[in-house]
């Protein structure tokens, strides 16, 4: 009877002992199907109430980009009609304000203005520009210069931004790139995935935000021998879902380093 | 009664072996768990700004026989050798066999066969580096046969063979291929914006590559990174500031930590040596070799990848890493390339220059005419220098400060010839200058 009633608590040992390990074994099981530190990242910065859309995974490849200063705006400017213009000869820019403003609404405005720089009278090189909502604000509306095979450049060397005064555009500033040279053999950037982490791990992206924009494009790294160098940079905007205040942040493609903001305004210089 | 005992009984025997074959799925399990997560770690680590290993590790050569003629082929776009590995990457390989060896006559007609493509390796890697490198499995258990060129067959289809093939030893190995084309890489051939006619002559010390006529070759300028003694203690010795013992004698500056590792900085060369005596585990095979030597190169210099594995003695345990441009490689002032690294039983041994190539700018000068090889090889004899002497002969570049401009470094192409294992350019072996005309 004492063997009988000993090997009814042996079995109940063993059957809870056999509870607790199988327990324990899937749990270990859960951790390895979740052991990817990427994947926990985007659920932690969910989490911390980060909104933002499906993130590419895909990596993409670039080239160090140069360019010459040119003065294929000063040799055109005969082309242009009504308006009134500056050119700086160092930073190669031309400022011109229009004759007649143009009359814009908040819907139409890049309508009206794509057709208006369409015209080589109104814009020089209009057609290679193409509207950036991440660069503009209420009172500037930028176009980027793009390269059809190359992409875009988001930069103060190569822009088109249109100054607006309540719902006037009054004029334009002007920067041309031409002759791009490709310095380097194509490169493999990061994904959209990896900057976005690398963000939030360098605590870049604040509880509560939504990331609104994210574009890979060209933009300055230094200037060399009388010539600008171009590298791809990931252009992140972070908004504030309470204030609605947007902050850019930029990442380098090639190195996935955050690019600290500079106090001189869009250059990206080291 | 009876019944319910065994029942009991039953239910617990049961129970029994449930429990012994859980905690051996455990066991087991942990451990994989535990080893998945390392690898795991040490891949997102290398992930992050280092080269790829098949980039440091990698041919920096294509030569193609198009049916014609042979010639070295570049895009300065796209690097066609990357692109050919990673084609490579998705065919599944066979075995390795021995066609033959030491038969120079017979090799230097494989090498020079019609209708082919090359991946031209500076040094000899192994097979079962290049399994690893392009992740197959039956590479990576294969006979560990070295070899410097692969050949790739581009228009006989029923030829389902690479073929490797070793310059030292003239030796040639056949590996069948499955689920491989050779379209890709004749698209990728056809796609090449500078294309050098070249011959593979058999030589006293080896396969030289013969540029049959005068070769155009362009001139390149990058900005240069200048690191500071500072950031090499940083990351070599993993120790507080604090810890270190700092000496100088002249421009040489020595830092010392505990007596297990020691950084000698030349700061009129700029030239520097790191020396690991707690690391005093010798590599005992190619593979673990070529990954180590990969690891504490990157780990001194990861910016643009440029790094190329240049020279390997798995006898000696040192492997010589220098930067390369468009296929050709950068000689700068120092005797040992840009990066040395050596194992031993006293420890590793780490020889480093602290100029590197960081960014690339348009160079003031676009091009250069090099004489042919057979010009050179005549201008050295006149100097003195008969062809058995010579031991290498490259086309390659040479590193020139611009006195203005200290940031900028101007690649400038000549012939680059070793003699006495001594790289020099041609005319510090001649006094005559490499350029035609």
């Amino acid at each position: 009877m004492d063997f009988r009633r000993i090997e009814i608590i042996f079995l109940i040992v063993f059957v809870s002992l056999d509870v607790f390990l199988l327990l324990s074994f899937r749990n270990s099981q859960q951790i390895v199907t979740s052991s990817s530190t990427n994947t926990s990242t985007v659920s932690e910065m969910r989490k911390r109430d980060i909104s933002f859309g499906k993130l590419d995974t895909k990596s993409g490849s670039a080239y160090y980009l140069g360019s010459k200063p040119n003065n294929n705006l000063v040799n055109n400017v005969g082309k242009l009609r009504d308006q009134e213009f500056q050119y700086d000869e160092s930073t190669h820019k031309l400022t011109s304000s229009l004759n007649t403003p143009i009359t814009i609404t908040k819907s139409n405005r890049i309508k009206k203005l794509d057709t208006f720089m369409k015209r080589e009278s109104n814009v020089l090189f209009g057609t290679q520009y193409k509207y950036v909502p991440q660069l503009s604000t209420s009172s500037q509306i930028v176009f980027a210069q793009t390269d059809e095979t190359l992409g875009e450049i988001y930069d103060k060397t190569a822009q088109l931004t249109f100054n607006v005064s309540g719902d006037k555009v009054t004029g334009y500033t002007q920067t041309y790139v031409n002759d791009v040279m490709i310095l380097h053999e194509k490169e493999a950037t990061k994904s959209e995935k990896d900057i976005i982490i690398n963000l939030y791990t360098n605590s870049e992206i604040s509880n509560n935000s939504k990331i609104t924009y994210a574009n890979l494009a060209y933009t300055k790294l230094l200037e060399a021998k009388g010539s600008t160098i171009y590298i791809p940079v990931w252009f992140v905007t972070v908004q504030n879902k309470d204030s609605k205040v947007n902050s850019l942040k930029k990442v380098n493609a090639f190195t996935g380093n955050v690019i600290k903001s500079s106090t001189t305004g869009d250059d990206y210089s080291e | 009664m009876k019944f319910s005992r065994l029942v009991v009984q039953v239910l617990l025997v049961f129970a029994v072996v449930t429990s012994v074959v859980l905690s051996y799925f455990i066991w087991t399990n942990t451990a994989r768990y535990q080893r998945g997560r390392n690898v795991d770690v040490t891949t997102t680590e290398s992930d992050k700004n280092k080269i790829p290993i098949n980039q440091v590790i990698s041919p920096t050569q294509v030569i193609w026989q198009d049916g014609n003629d042979q010639k070295l082929i570049y895009n300065n776009e796209e690097n066609i050798s990357f692109s050919v590995q990673n084609v490579m990457s998705d065919w599944k390989f066979d075995h390795v066999t021995k066609i033959f060896k030491k038969d120079g006559a017979r090799y230097q007609k494989t090498i020079q066969k019609h209708n082919d493509i090359q991946l031209v390796y500076p040094t000899a890697i192994t097979v079962r580096t290049l399994g690893y490198l392009l992740n197959s499995s039956v590479l990576k258990h294969s006979t560990d046969y070295s070899f410097n060129r692969i050949i790739i067959n581009l228009n006989n289809k029923k030829d389902k063979n690479i073929y490797l093939a070793n310059d030292n030893n003239y030796a040639v190995y056949k590996v069948g291929v499955r689920d491989a084309s050779a379209e890709p890489i004749l698209k990728l051939a056809k796609k090449s914006n500078i294309d050098l006619k070249v011959r593979l002559n058999l030589m006293k010390h080896g396969v030289f590559t013969f540029y049959t006529e005068p070769i155009k070759m362009r001139t390149y300028s990058y900005v240069i990174d200048e690191k500071q003694d500072s950031e090499y203690t940083t990351s070599l010795f993993d120790a507080n500031s604090d810890d270190l013992v700092t000496s100088q004698d002249g421009d040489v500056y020595t830092y010392n930590y505990s007596e297990t590792k020691r950084l000698i900085s030349d700061h009129d060369r700029g030239e520097l040596t790191f020396y690991d005596y707690t690391d005093t585990s010798v590599p005992k095979n190619k593979v673990a070799f070529f990954q180590r030597g990969y690891n504490k190169a990157v780990n001194l210099q990861s910016s643009v990848s440029n790094l190329r594995l240049y020279d390997a003695d798995f006898n000696d345990k040192d492997l010589v890493f220098r930067e390369y441009v468009e296929g050709f490689p950068i000689f700068k002032k120092s005797q040992f390339g840009s990066i040395k690294i050596g194992f031993s039983r006293n420890g590793t041994t780490e020889h480093f220059l602290n100029k590197v190539l960081e960014v690339p700018v348009p160079s003031s000068n676009s091009e250069t005419t090099l004489k042919s090889t057979t010009s050179i090889l005549k201008g050295l004899d006149k100097a003195g220098y008969s062809v058995n002497d010579i031991q290498d002969i490259q086309a390659g570049y040479q590193w020139e400060s611009e006195s203005e401009n200290q940031d900028v470094v101007d690649l400038t192409p000549t012939y680059y010839i070793k003699i006495d294992n001594h790289w020099r350019p041609y005319q510090e072996w001649t006094n005559e200058s490499a350029e035609e005309g």
